[in-house]
């Protein structure tokens, strides 16, 4: 689903008359992405920003033929928002709310699961495939159509990266904020088949944090499909004080679970190249793919 | 968070499972359980503790004195110990026992291991069972698990592990771990206990809520991000680079990249720009808790604004810095995103000669010119 969104996948955001829904939906319209309406609880309100505002998901989805969905719900109502995109049978669903009770993503992953769909988020700005459109909030100065494939954990330090690279002339495929939660949609692992058959991505750029495994999961798959496209990595957190999260509900370091120095020993390993430093693996993905391009 | 070892035990009390007879002493020793032996535990959040002294084993009570004495307002794994735990020796054989979400399977993973005591990351005796969210299940999962213990405590075992799954469930934990559990003819009793909570569902988890609360001084990072909403968490008490700054993986690898080139960073913060909706209330608290440490030689403001107004942020900035009069240190600000032109001429304006730029490295050289100078 995410290797084949486009400009003409229809979306709709579900809470679109809240302050953030009606601003993103917005600025998503602007970016190019095809929103064909919105959901929210309130009747008064006809159309937001320039789009027809439905009662629910499912009439939402039988008006326009929507398949995915941004839930601009807050974290407590993440869970419900998703049952509903679900029975309405939307595909994808991006929530990106920070702070879903880990407890509530659970139930969310496995009725997503039971669904056949695919869960981006939560706590992230969302995905976008440049010069087509973007489904979140990812600032548009850092996106530009290009060759690297970009998944990330957080958001702002992916901006950074984005940005830095897009400035060097070198742009993305498909950039998608797995999010910093533990539990949660799809995982590092899961967009490795994605970018390797995506003919638009020469490169994968992970952007990890300490917390977790999902930094080694995604190394043990990378091994076992074989390598097709070259993995940069970078893992912010070396120090991250243990027993607490930083920031991102699942960015907590415990004993030797989720260190740096483990997750940076399983992606070596494995054949990816991991970096300490945004200027080092800039600089490493513009020798190897500025003067590459055809 | 990892809940500290005293609290986790006495929420595994409240549901029947037996810990030893102990004390939380922060202060002056309070008569000791029993005749001794004792074990005295610095209450940190961090694994092992054995191994760097935070455990000590006392036959006497003047040894039980002089242990706390010891460990009190020292440092464990960048932790300061404000408490320490002095309970009565448990024994039995030891075993590993946990119950823990499993975030890739949306379920839960029960870990058993006939070796306990020990790193359980070190140990290959360790073996594992996913199972559904569900109490039932978890003693299902066990049940295979323990099946080559002896009758006299295998059943005790299970319920054990029944009980911690119902424990997670209900209090929505990631984590409840013992080890070692001991085991012996007369009974089970939790030598140990790692709890990770879910700071997110704490507004509907009133126990938990109540146990952060009742210890301030001990959950201070977690109790700042209750009662202010965004997350700020003390680094270094000696730190000379006071961070105010958004978004929590650009925030580590800020401190990571600082520290890397020799510089001390006091804190990390995710401020949450896209949330101040127009007060500068944050930024004065987090300025009030970076000049509250007298070693500080500089604030580095980093925001990468990905959907907030620059121009705005650079007047709230402005203004919290002009209600902070115990910030005696320069600011360096690198702004990158909307407005950034108009935020430079906004601080330029209300601070003279302060650094603003949009280049970080530009950033970070001045910073470096700062601390070194202030050596």
């Amino acid at each position: 689903m995410i290797g084949a969104l486009s400009r003409t996948t229809p979306v709709i955001v579900q809470g679109i008359t809240g302050r953030m829904g009606r601003s993103h939906a917005a600025l998503m319209r602007s970016y190019g992405t095809n929103i064909v309406g919105g959901t929210s609880t309130r009747n008064d309100i006809a159309e937001a920003a320039g789009v027809p505002v439905f009662a629910s998901c499912n009439e939402a989805v039988l008006a326009t033929g929507a398949v995915a969905s941004v839930a601009m719900a807050p974290p407590e109502e993440t869970w419900v928002a998703v049952q509903e995109a679900l029975a309405a049978g939307i595909k994808l669903i991006v929530t990106v709310a920070e702070g879903v009770p880990v407890h509530d993503a659970m139930r969310i992953g496995r009725a997503v699961r039971r669904a056949g769909a695919t869960w981006v988020g939560a706590s992230t700005p969302g995905l976008a495939v440049p010069g087509e459109c973007k489904l979140g909030f990812l600032p548009d100065v850092c996106l530009k159509p290009g060759p690297i494939g970009i998944m990330s954990k957080s958001g702002t330090l992916s901006y950074e990266v984005g940005y830095r690279l897009a400035r060097e002339g070198l742009g993305q495929s498909i950039w998608v904020g797995v999010g910093g939660d533990s539990v949660k949609g799809v995982r590092f692992a899961d967009m490795l088949p994605v970018f390797f058959n995506d003919p638009r991505t020469k490169g994968i750029v992970l952007v990890g944090e300490v917390g977790g495994t999902e930094e080694e999961e995604c190394a043990e798959v990378y091994v076992r499909l074989g390598r097709r496209k070259p993995l940069f990595a970078l893992v912010a957190g070396r120090e991250a004080k243990e027993g607490i999260a930083m920031g991102h509900a699942g960015a907590l370091v415990h004993g030797e679970s989720g260190t740096l120095a483990a997750k940076t020993r399983r992606l070596t390993e494995a054949g990816a190249t991991v970096f300490s430093s945004i200027e080092s693996l800039v600089g490493h993905c513009v020798r190897q793919f500025r003067f590459d391009r055809r | 968070m990892l809940l500290i070892e005293a609290d986790g035990k006495m929420l595994f009390a409240e549901h029947g499972i037996e810990v030893p007879a102990g004390v939380v002493v922060t202060d002056r020793v309070p008569p000791l359980p029993g005749d001794g032996p004792w074990m005295v535990k610095a209450q940190v959040p961090v694994s092992g503790r054995g191994k760097a002294g935070g455990i000590v084993r006392c036959g006497t009570r003047a040894e039980v004195e002089a242990a706390v004495a010891g460990m009190l307002d020292g440092r464990l794994n960048g932790h300061r110990i404000d408490a320490c735990l002095v309970e009565a020796v448990a024994i039995g054989q030891e075993r590993y026992l946990s119950v823990m979400v499993d975030p890739a399977n949306y379920g839960l993973r029960v870990l058993y291991s006939a070796q306990g005591g020990v790193e359980i990351e070190q140990s290959s005796s360790a073996r594992g069972s996913l199972c559904p969210p569900h109490p039932g299940a978890v003693a299902e999962a066990l049940a295979e698990l323990v099946s080559d213990e002896p009758d006299l405590w295998r059943d005790q075992i299970a319920a054990i592990g029944k009980t911690l799954g119902g424990v997670l469930l209900t209090h929505e934990l990631a984590l409840a771990e013992v080890n070692p559990l001991f085991v012996s003819a007369s009974g089970c009793i939790a030598g140990d206990a790692k709890v990770v909570i879910d700071l997110n569902a704490i507004g509907r988890q009133p126990r938990i809520a109540a146990m952060v609360a009742a210890r301030p001084a001990l959950y201070v990072d977690a109790g700042r991000k209750i009662a202010e909403g965004f997350d700020y968490v003390e680094l270094d008490p000696q730190g000379e680079i006071g961070l105010v700054t958004t978004g929590a993986g650009l925030s580590m690898m800020l401190i990571d990249e600082l520290t890397a080139r020799g510089a001390r960073p006091l804190n990390f913060c995710d401020i949450r720009t896209g949330q101040m909706r127009g007060s500068p209330a944050r930024l004065i608290r987090v300025l009030e808790w970076i000049t509250a440490r007298a070693s500080l030689k500089a604030v580095l403001v980093n925001i990468f604004a990905g959907i907030t107004d620059l121009a705005e942020f650079a007047g709230l900035l402005a203004a919290a810095i002009q209600a902070s009069p115990a910030l005696k240190v320069p600011v360096v600000a690198r702004l990158v995103g909307r407005n950034a032109g108009e935020a430079k001429r906004i601080l330029g304006t209300a601070r003279p000669g302060m650094l603003v730029t949009e280049d970080l490295e530009e950033a970070l050289a001045r910073i470096d010119a700062i601390v070194g100078a202030a050596s």
